[in-house]
């Protein structure tokens, strides 16, 4: 038994939220799209994350067709559709950025760009380095036609958990659940808000009832003090909207981009 | 077998494939719509309204000069003589009566040409409830006559900037309004498509057609010919009959400019099967997954996807998927107002145009063609088109 769980290696993510944890520390994850505004500055805007506190990082595979983004997002992946990125194009690009430094990866994406790929997605995706995949329209109903791929492969799927879910399906869901869990924070699409619900402490605590997995919360946050505050109860926070937006305000200034991006991410860090 | 299974599936295709957020209100609905599927009251209710303001049973009609002109008895189904002038409205009061039995009063809905979303802003009038569509930013531009419509009914029509601005594009910012306020609000989808149990509900109130053609008709046809744009015209004439397997079907999708230019919204006929949408389907896409842009003439079948139920009766070869083009349609259009003084819906007008493509195996047989709408809508395309010819 001992021998055999030796063989598989733990998932950085999993090591991740175990260090973290030692710390007393919340892990900060961002998310941007990959090739927004373009491959290398892209590339760039990850690095940088890293540099300032990333301790996961969330990659968006861009689509036609993001139902569930809001528009902050939704303009993200147009901008980067215009380079026409293939799926071969994202996994070079991680491994590029696996060379810089090896944190956990998650690739988030809708599920046609992985269907149509089939069973070479997921050797592609662990030849690249990528530990944890989102894939916002695949539920665990209809989830085992690509865990059956990336299972063998170690790398986990991430589900998410939402205000409307009740706590039958929330245990049901969590019993399925590994590397962490994402708490969507509120009843809606991607984007920054400047409140958000009072809601969302007692149910990372509920979560935590049920479950020992870590929990991240996601879903627009926006700023250090609600990073602050939900970080307390939570072990982890997912930004993406409000960094994407500075990659929009900023278009014609690559520098700017970047020195903001830094700038507000070794803040939030410094809050978790 | 049982068609949808338990989870919804057709085969391979249909399923659910949406947000968790989504998950438990798509599971409510169809916790709700299982129990009052075979309520009688339900039912009686529903058939109530289908006869005294939609004006059912329509009219199954032998078309003279047409079937002289392709030496066979041609029926046409005339849901354009439903109030509303399609067959979108059989849906739409359905799901009206379960919104209001569900206690939802808040509607949306996405439409392409305009029909589903005047049929919803209809209902919406008459049981008293709040109205939003979703209609991409060319459709409405191309489509003024129906948001008029929509907005004299007292709906709100939002136009869809992103994307292609068509369609699909209507049905992702309605997806996303639904997310954001899935407590209130009930997502009226108007074709056989989107998460389990939209294709099942949307599937039984369009049946309807089939079973009144079965009456009708007093014998079984030969050949029943229907367009596809989603498909709930088609699988509304076809369901009663796919146990009888002696007679073929046609599913006429939009061949837009010829399959081979990409320029077209043969989703079967020229797409590969994918995810979009809440369900797993036959759909238009890129090599990299990404959906692509559907063309047609008739912007009713402008959407690169297909009902689930369809992608799986296509690979089961039970129906028969093939395609018209632009030309061909408006061709049939034509014929149609010049032989019968019927003018169809340039939708309809592709179930009619492949009359001419299998004329000779209809020599002596009896077809029934679903003419699902009426072409007032169109006016403005066809003038069009004709004046660019």
């Amino acid at each position: 038994m001992n021998k055999m769980q030796k063989k598989i290696k733990e998932n950085k993510i999993d090591k991740t939220f175990k260090r973290l944890k030692s710390e007393n520390k919340t892990a900060f994850i961002p998310f941007i799209s990959i090739g927004d505004p373009d491959m290398e500055t892209s590339l760039e805007i990850a690095k940088t994350l890293i540099k300032n506190g990333a301790d996961i990082i969330e990659l968006g595979f861009p689509f036609s067709d993001p139902m569930a983004d809001g528009k902050v997002i939704q303009r993200s992946y147009e901008r980067a559709l215009k380079n026409k990125i293939s799926m071969e194009d994202a996994f070079n690009f991680i491994k590029r950025l696996k060379s810089f430094k090896d944190i956990p990866i998650i690739f988030f994406t809708y599920y046609n760009p992985v269907f149509i790929l089939g069973e070479k997605f997921s050797e592609d995706a662990s030849n690249a380095g990528i530990d944890g995949i989102l894939v916002v329209d695949l539920p665990p109903e209809e989830s085992y036609e690509l865990t059956r791929y990336i299972k063998p492969k170690n790398i986990y799927q991430i589900y998410l958990l939402a205000p409307t879910t009740g706590k039958e399906r929330m245990k049901q869901i969590l019993s399925h659940a590994n590397g962490f869990v994402y708490y969507v924070s509120v009843t809606g699409v991607t984007g920054a808000r400047q409140s958000l619900p009072e809601t969302i402490k007692s149910k990372v605590k509920e979560i935590k009832d049920i479950s020992s997995i870590p929990v991240g919360v996601g879903f627009g946050i926006s700023s250090k003090e609600q990073a602050n505050d939900i970080g307390k109860s939570a072990d982890a926070i997912i930004i993406g909207s409000k960094i994407i937006q500075f990659i929009e305000d900023n278009i014609n200034d690559k520098k700017a981009i970047i020195q903001k991006i830094a700038e507000f991410s070794s803040d939030i860090k410094s809050g978790l | 077998m049982k068609l949808p299974d338990n989870k919804g599936h057709f085969g391979e295709y249909g399923g659910r494939y949406i947000s968790e957020t989504l998950m438990p209100a798509v599971i409510e609905l169809e916790k709700f719509y299982k129990k009052i599927r075979n309520d009688k009251k339900f039912i009686k209710e529903f058939n109530y309204y289908l006869k005294n303001y939609v004006g059912r049973p329509s009219p199954l009609y032998l078309a003279k000069r047409l079937s002289e002109t392709y030496k066979a008895d041609i029926y046409l189904k005339r849901e354009d003589l439903n109030h509303t002038g399609a067959h979108k409205i059989n849906n739409t009061i359905g799901q009206a009566l379960l919104a209001v039995k569900m206690g939802k009063r808040r509607i949306i809905a996405e439409t392409g040409a305009g029909q589903h979303g005047v049929a919803t802003a209809t209902v919406c009038a008459l049981f008293d409830l709040e109205c939003e569509v979703f209609m991409g930013k060319k459709d409405v531009e191309r489509q003024k006559q129906n948001v008029f419509r929509m907005e004299l009914l007292g709906a709100k029509v939002n136009p869809v900037e992103s994307g292609s601005q068509t369609l699909k594009d209507a049905m992702n910012e309605a997806l996303r309004d639904w997310i954001t306020n899935i407590k209130t609000t009930y997502y009226m989808i108007g074709t056989v498509a989107g998460p389990h149990p939209y294709p099942l509900i949307v599937r039984d109130f369009q049946s309807v057609i089939g079973k009144e053609v079965l009456k009708q008709l007093k014998k079984l046809p030969d050949i029943m010919i229907a367009c596809i744009g989603g498909g709930s015209n088609a699988i509304g004439l076809f369901h009663p009959f796919f146990k009888y397997s002696q007679v073929k079907m046609y599913g006429v999708e939009a061949g837009g400019l010829g399959i081979q230019t990409g320029m077209h919204a043969a989703s079967i006929s020229g797409g590969i099967p994918g995810v979009l949408h809440g369900n797993k389907t036959y759909l238009l896409q890129d090599e990299f997954g990404r959906i692509a842009d559907a063309h047609s003439i008739a912007a009713g079948l402008d959407y690169p996807g297909v009902g689930p139920e369809h992608s799986y009766f296509a690979d089961e070869k039970r129906i028969t998927f093939t395609s018209v083009t632009d030309d061909e349609a408006v061709e049939a259009f034509q014929m149609l107002c010049k032989l019968e003084g019927i003018i169809p819906a340039l939708e309809s007008s592709h179930a009619v145009a492949y009359l001419e493509k299998i004329k000779k195996e209809i020599k002596g047989k009896t077809v029934v063609i679903n003419l699902s709408g009426r072409g007032d809508k169109d006016m403005h395309t066809i003038s069009e088109y004709l004046s660019n010819e």
